[in-house]
């Protein structure tokens, strides 16, 4: 009788689930793309190991949670691919654990079909429960970290699993851009399980189990990392994966200095090493491997949002209350000369803040260049004349500003722009602080011109530098207080629209109108990547792509990682060369397919 | 005013050591230049013949170059005017100082980068910095802040330290007690990573730096002065003077600082080159006066970084030398000369 009273009592459950089991809308209509072009090189071979260093050893292997936020963990999250990404040349979505996306019209859902070849690295199929479970293990408070428990509860409202391969993930509110926030990476929950408060001790040094191209095989801890690729790894056919991640090892050995570093590259005990210093480029490469053609050279020049670094000029500051004082002050800042002549030509002059960030980037603004006539013109329309030593006076207001910094390295730009910025009237005085105190100063605008750059994000933005509401107080990044209602205006347009046309067109009239304003005298920008590498190292025809930050540090990168490969037959004719000591030419490639034009 | 026979005898005496006579005319010809650094080492002319009427741009407000018909605002660029003169084959003339650059401008070139090596033809007697700067400008500048620095820093620190040593000495009792036990507290203070800490939040300038090197600097005078007061004032002469009648002030300054100055200016040369070093150090360390301030340290961390560019480290390592020697000699020979014991009746 109990039994049957059970059964009874389980169907109707049953029975309960399945009607309030979700369904898939009907209307929606699914979109794929297989028709971008493909980056990787169609000779790439598979094989081989490469060796590359870092400066410390992880503190763990956890990816989350205290002490994870450490340079290697993008060696681990690199393995966990996400539902889409975005073409690093185009910018349009493209396929990676799922086949198939679509939006929904409230513009807060999107909708996935996965592929149903994507496996873990133990053999387990990826399921739609995967992603359901990484928001309930990012928004867990055992895994002890806030931000994420913060952002995975406020930004994604949930995901709905309608089978095993059809899923849907909501944020919380309309948004533009939705398929940048809403691509989830699964996490594998036959792995983790129940979560517990030992969470953060007892992953520590776990491998968790991935879907991405390597997985973390051996280690030593304090000496090295060995990444081991998946032989028979379900991506490997896809279009935007073939042809890729081809090294069958990638081992990180810990050395702790950069130029004992250079000595094993040297020494070809690691097979990359970083070239954009200019020391290194111009001076520390003149070296008979470099020379003798054992090791190649390269320069390519990428396509990505760049930090808006330079001058800002606190408008609170009476001096720069008037317009004509800032177009002055611009003008008066030879940054091209201290480019060409203390910088080698290495950098670039930076137009605007707001560069690199393809169709959002207004390029018919440019940045004011260094010309007396035009300060001396600007200057007198304030009613400033030039003082007995030169500089520009007004009652008892002298054209003399403090120039805050801190990095050492910088003081040698600056006193260039000093010598020069007194030939046009105005004097600076240079102030180094330590790195936080300055920022603090900044913050709590008390100072008069700020020498920084911004960090960049995927899509530009205007409300915390530009909006009054964060002018003239203090912990808001306004710190050039620019307070103008026309600039409310766009910028509350802007933050308040989704629609992806509307939003460019406002983006481009808020950079000029930041132009107008004047209250930012862009410097430089470095809009490329430059490394050393043995020659039987082999990189496609067109070595990167736009977004690509280097070709050999981020391996694997799901957009832009993995296009190089080992050539053993190279490597064994290199080495015949070298124990007879004989030369190859050199070669030096410069790749200037995504450079940007100014 | 008639100097009493036993400060001529130390004069002599001062006199015959050779090794600290000559190193103090050598140490007084370098302040010398220093102070008149700006008619040997600058960029502005010495003396301008235009058009029938002479300038004199060292000294004074700038000239602009539309006075001598060139066609920029700002400051002539002298080097620039003498070879157009000369091209022009005008009566028109220039004379430049021996080294025609200042301690701030960049002499950049096209074709090649900074640091550049010694150049007799560009006048660049030792090389540029860096950034193109002439080192023996920045060398000579760099003397005069450091001198001036460490002669200001000194006197602040004697003041301090004989008022304070004096009364101590003087007044004994719980004033003494009192301060004996600051002293101690004070000197535990990790100097250096306070001035660390310090100019981490406030870019120092010249007097801030003196105010915080005093701050650490006074004890050892005070020390010093307490312990010769203490000596001094049970001798006789202070108890005869007491006697009849005088008052401390005048018993302080009439009887026991005037003997006591020879052990004060014994100490002087030493906190002289004491000064030089602690500048040095920190602007080395990059804790010292702002850029772009010419400065020894700041050259020797140059020198330290591009070792293939020698001339920068071996200039300014050959004038450190040459300055804490010389101010070392000068010190022992002072020493020397007012030790006690030669100046006793049984010479």
């Amino acid at each position: 009788m109990k039994v049957k009273l059970f059964k009874i009592i389980g169907l109707g459950l049953l029975s309960f689930c399945l009607q309030a089991a979700p369904k898939l809308p009907k209307d929606i209509k699914w979109l794929s793309n297989d028709t971008d072009p493909v980056y990787a090189s169609p000779d790439a071979k598979k094989g081989g190991t490469v060796h590359n260093f870092m400066t410390g050893y992880p503190i763990t292997f956890r990816f989350v949670g205290p002490d994870s936020n450490g340079s290697f963990r993008s060696f681990i999250l690199d393995n966990q691919f996400a539902l889409i990404d975005v073409h690093p040349n185009t910018r349009n979505i493209i396929p990676v654990l799922a086949t198939h996306w679509a939006f929904g019209s409230d513009k807060k859902t999107m909708y996935f079909k996965l592929n149903k070849l994507a496996r873990w690295s133990d053999g387990k199929p990826v399921t739609a429960d995967d992603f359901v479970f990484n928001l309930e293990f990012m928004r867990s408070k055992h895994i002890v970290a806030p931000w994420y428990n913060d952002y995975y509860t406020k930004e994604i409202d949930k995901v709905i699993a309608y089978d095993d391969h059809t899923l849907a993930v909501v944020s919380m509110k309309a948004k533009p851009d939705l398929h940048l926030t809403v691509s989830l990476a699964p996490l594998p929950r036959h792995f983790f399980g129940k979560l517990d408060k030992n969470f953060v001790k007892k992953y520590n040094w776990k491998i968790v189990p991935n879907t991405g191209p390597y997985q973390i095989s051996t280690f030593k801890k304090g000496k090295h990392v060995t990444m081991k690729r998946k032989k028979d790894w379900w991506a490997k056919d896809l279009r935007y994966m073939k042809n890729r991640f081809n090294v069958d090892k990638y081992v990180l050995k810990v050395i702790r200095d950069s130029n004992i570093a250079w000595e094993h590259f040297k020494k070809n005990k690691i097979d990359f090493f970083n070239l954009t210093f200019p020391q290194y480029w111009h001076i520390k490469s003149k070296i008979p491997i470099f020379q003798k053609g054992y090791v190649n050279k390269i320069w390519f020049y990428n396509d990505m949002p760049q930090s808006a670094s330079g001058m800002w000029l606190n408008q609170d500051r009476a001096i720069f209350k008037d317009k004509n004082v800032r177009y002055a002050f611009a003008h008066a800042m030879n940054v091209d000369k201290v480019i060409k002549k203390v910088l080698r030509g290495d950098y670039m002059r930076l137009q605007h803040g707001y560069m690199g960030y393809g169709e959002y980037t207004n390029s018919s603004i440019k940045a004011r260049k260094f010309d007396i006539a035009k300060t001396k013109h600007y200057m007198q329309k304030a009613g400033f004349k030039r003082g007995a030593d030169g500089i520009w006076k007004k009652g008892n207001m002298r054209f003399s500003v403090e120039v805050t910094y801190s990095a050492e390295p910088h003081t040698r730009r600056l006193v260039v722009l000093k010598e020069e910025a007194k030939k046009a009237g105005i004097e600076l005085r240079l102030q180094k602080m330590d790195g936080p105190t300055m920022f603090k100063k900044f913050l709590e605008k008390k100072h008069d011109v700020a020498w920084m750059g911004w960090s960049t994000r995927i899509r530009p933005g205007f409300w915390e530098g530009f909006h009054s509401v964060n002018a003239h107080k203090p912990q808001t990044n306004n710190i050039t207080n620019t307070d103008d209602k026309e600039m409310d205006k766009l910028i509350d347009a802007y933050r308040a629209s989704l629609d992806a046309a509307e939003r460019i067109k406002l983006a481009k009239t808020i950079q000029k109108k930041i132009h107008d304003v004047g209250c930012f005298v862009p410097t430089f920008m470095v809009p490329y990547v430059r490394r050393a590498y043995w020659r039987w190292i082999k990189l496609p025809e067109v070595p990167g792509t736009k977004w690509t930050e280097s070709m050999f540090d981020r391996p694997f990168d799901v957009t832009t990682g993995g296009l190089f490969w080992y050539d053993p037959k190279l490597h064994k004719e290199t080495k015949k060369m070298m124990k007879a000591n004989k030369s190859l030419p050199p070669i030096t490639i410069v790749n200037e397919r995504y450079k940007m034009k100014i | 005013m008639r100097i009493n026979p036993l400060t001529i005898k130390k004069f002599k005496r001062f006199k015959s050591i050779k090794r600290g006579y000559y190193s103090l005319l050598v140490f007084s010809f370098l302040i010398l230049v220093s102070l008149f650094g700006e008619l040997l080492v600058n960029s502005r002319a010495l003396l301008v013949n235009y058009n029938g009427r002479l300038y004199f741009p060292t000294y004074g407000q700038m000239i602009s170059g539309k006075v001598f018909g060139l066609d920029y605002d700002y400051e002539t660029n002298y080097r620039d005017l003498a070879k157009r003169f000369k091209e022009d084959k005008s009566d028109n003339w220039v004379l430049l100082p021996m080294v025609p650059y200042n301690p701030f401008e960049n002499d950049l070139k096209d074709d090649k980068y900074p640091p550049f090596p010694p150049s007799f033809s560009e006048k660049h007697y030792l090389g540029t910095d860096t950034i193109g700067r002439d080192i023996f400008a920045r060398i000579i500048y760099g003397f005069r802040i450091a001198m001036g620095f460490s002669f200001i820093l000194l006197l602040v620190n004697y003041s301090i330290g004989v008022t304070l040593g004096c009364l101590m000495g003087f007044w004994g009792g719980k004033f003494d007690l009192f301060f004996q036990r600051m002293i101690e507290i004070w000197a535990n203070v990790p100097f250096l990573y306070v001035i660390i800490i310090i100019a981490s939040i406030v870019t120092p300038n010249f007097i801030t730096l003196i105010i915080i090197m005093a701050m650490f600097g006074w004890m050892g005078m005070t020390w010093q002065m307490r312990t010769t007061t203490y000596k001094e004032k049970a001798r006789e002469y202070v108890l005869a003077a007491k006697t009849l009648g005088a008052s401390n002030t005048r018993i302080i300054f009439k009887h026991i600082i005037p003997n006591t100055i020879s052990i004060i200016v014994t100490y002087i040369p030493f906190s002289v080159s004491g000064g030089i070093v602690a500048l040095t150090s920190l602007d080395y360390l990059g804790f010292g006066l702002p850029a772009p301030t010419p400065s020894w340290g700041e050259l020797l961390q140059q020198g330290w970084a591009n070792m293939n560019a020698y001339w920068i480290a071996s200039s300014v390592i050959l004038a450190m030398v040459i300055t804490l020697t010389t101010v070392t000699f000068i010190g022992e020979a002072i020493r020397e000369a007012l030790d006690p014991k030669l100046h006793t009746t049984y010479e």
